[in-house]
């Protein structure tokens, strides 16, 4: 996502409804990585806030946290239908990746058919370049790979990023890729884009490549999603007996 | 005149953990004045923290204004180069490092080229000083602070010995550090909660403390035997009514 769900659009849940809808269990297992952010209180609430109420089952995993609220971050992490990447500063994002072992963990993780997701820096991390304002102006970044590529972020929110993606594809220091406005996103299946798909209507994606030394941004109009208009595929369920049911597992599954 | 390399390793206290015992800031903002301003100037770095808002504001409510120079650098809200936060940091007086998870402080200070920032700080006579993580991180090695699973991580290495913190309050803290300094991690020093290691150049100082109880410790391995000595602790609170003690 170039930007949008829960922590962007709180009150609009299409984006974070479609990564749901992406994993085939009927009751996902969504664990968020706000590493990002610093494992900001902030995120880590609004996430529980936001998918509580949904029929998944939503966990979270702070790396600064892990001393006094101990995780085993491999057999947590493969459990899951769904890993979900907060944003914040890229450049910290995969250090702190890599002095944990969850970039290998992450790859297994993707390889096993576990739905990778993610905002911004949780955006940029899964394709081979990224343009980051982490170090303060934009720059490129080297991401984990899995996506062949280059991807830049909040494309139309924050347009400063946009010259420094155009003038390091076109020179060639990094690849070419896709630049995504806030409130839209790619599905990959495997290293292939499937889809382009967006929360409100004026979001775009664009593929950007060089061609002569210059670059060429070519829209892909997304499909928009509907925001379900209580819609909600948890009626059958009361929202408070599906509180009760989460706690309950919190408390037999975590700590 | 040269400044004096020096680093304060707190085991556990200051503003972060002991409120209204003011005793180790004050023994650090003692330092940061006595090589300079009347008013230090002091950088905070909560970076082992995540940079948590709360964590920020309440450095500056112990660090006021009027006291010294205040102010802060988040690695995850960056928004200036790395050139400027290398003379930012060279400009102070004194550098304070929070506390939090010190393999997550390691990994964000070493990406953002701050490890050797620092390293340049110290050797320009900046004060250094923090608590738990940022005790841990002056050394070459130090025990992480897991809970029930303490191992050795690398710190930038300034102080070439290795370090464990809270030694008094989680028990497994004692025996994982003794089997790592069997195994071959350097040896070093321990210190508990309010226990504070002062370091000029590369070797011991002094041993301070905010409560009269706090220890410290040196562990070392001799003749494949891990022997632990008490080291002589200075009560800071009881400082005015004793004579000046020589370093």
């Amino acid at each position: 996502m170039g930007g949008g769900g829960f922590t962007m659009e709180p009150e609009n849940p299409a984006l974070d409804d479609y990564v749901r809808t992406l994993a085939p269990a009927r009751e996902p297992r969504i664990c968020l990585l706000p590493t990002a952010g610093g494992d900001s209180e902030d995120q880590i609430r609004r996430f529980h806030t936001a998918f509580s109420d949904k029929l998944c089952e939503p966990t979270h995993i702070s790396l600064f946290r892990l001393g006094t609220h101990p995780v085993p971050l491999r057999e947590h992490l493969l459990a899951q239908d769904i890993i979900y990447v907060g944003g914040g500063s890229m450049i910290n994002l995969l250090a702190l990746w890599r002095a944990h072992g969850l970039d290998e963990i992450l790859r297994e993780a993707w390889q096993s058919g576990i739905v990778l997701a993610g905002l911004s820096a949780g955006s940029m991390c899964w394709f081979e370049w990224g343009v980051t304002k982490s170090v303060g102006a934009p720059v490129p970044a080297r991401g984990l790979g899995f996506l062949p590529g280059s991807n830049s972020v909040h494309y139309d929110g924050e347009p400063e990023r946009r010259p420094v993606y155009l003038s390091s594809v076109a020179s060639g220091a990094i690849p070419p890729g896709w630049a995504v406005d806030d409130s839209a996103g790619l599905l990959f299946r495997g290293a292939r884009l499937a889809e382009v798909v967006a929360s409100r209507p004026g979001a775009r994606a664009y593929r950007v490549r060089a061609v002569d030394g210059e670059t060429v941004e070519e829209v892909i109009e997304p499909r928009l999603l509907k925001a379900p208009a209580h819609a909600d595929p948890t009626a059958p369920l009361a929202v408070e007996e599906l509180r009760a049911l989460h706690a309950a597992r919190r408390g037999r599954r975590l700590d | 005149m040269t400044r004096p390399r020096q680093i304060v390793a707190f085991g556990g206290g200051g503003f972060s953990m002991e409120a209204g015992n003011p005793l180790l800031d004050d023994y650090v903002l003692g330092l940061a004045a006595a090589a300079g301003r009347d008013r230090p100037k002091v950088c905070f770095l909560p970076t082992a923290s995540g940079d948590a808002d709360h964590y920020v504001v309440r450095f500056y409510r112990h660090f006021p204004a009027g006291r010294c120079e205040p102010s802060h650098i988040s690695l995850f809200r960056r928004d200036c180069g790395t050139d400027d936060i290398r003379s930012h940091l060279l400009d102070q007086d004194l550098i304070y490092v929070g506390g939090g998870s010190v393999i997550c402080l390691m990994g964000v200070l070493r990406a953002h080229g701050l490890d050797v920032a620092l390293r340049e700080a110290w050797e320009a006579g900046v004060v250094l000083c923090g608590l738990s993580a940022g005790s841990l991180c002056w050394f070459a090695e130090a025990m992480t602070g897991y809970h029930g699973n303490s191992r050795p991580v690398q710190g930038i290495g300034l102080i070439p010995r290795s370090n464990a913190v809270h030694y008094d309050k989680e028990p497994h803290r004692r025996p994982a550090y003794h089997a790592a300094v069997a195994g071959g991690m350097p040896g070093g020093f321990a210190a508990e909660d309010g226990a504070a290691l002062h370091f000029v150049g590369e070797e011991l100082a002094r041993v301070v403390s905010s409560r009269p109880e706090s220890r410290a410790f040196r562990v070392d391995r001799v003749d494949d035997e891990v022997v632990e000595t008490q080291l002589v602790t200075h009560y800071l609170g009881a400082e005015t009514a004793e004579p000046a003690l020589a370093a």
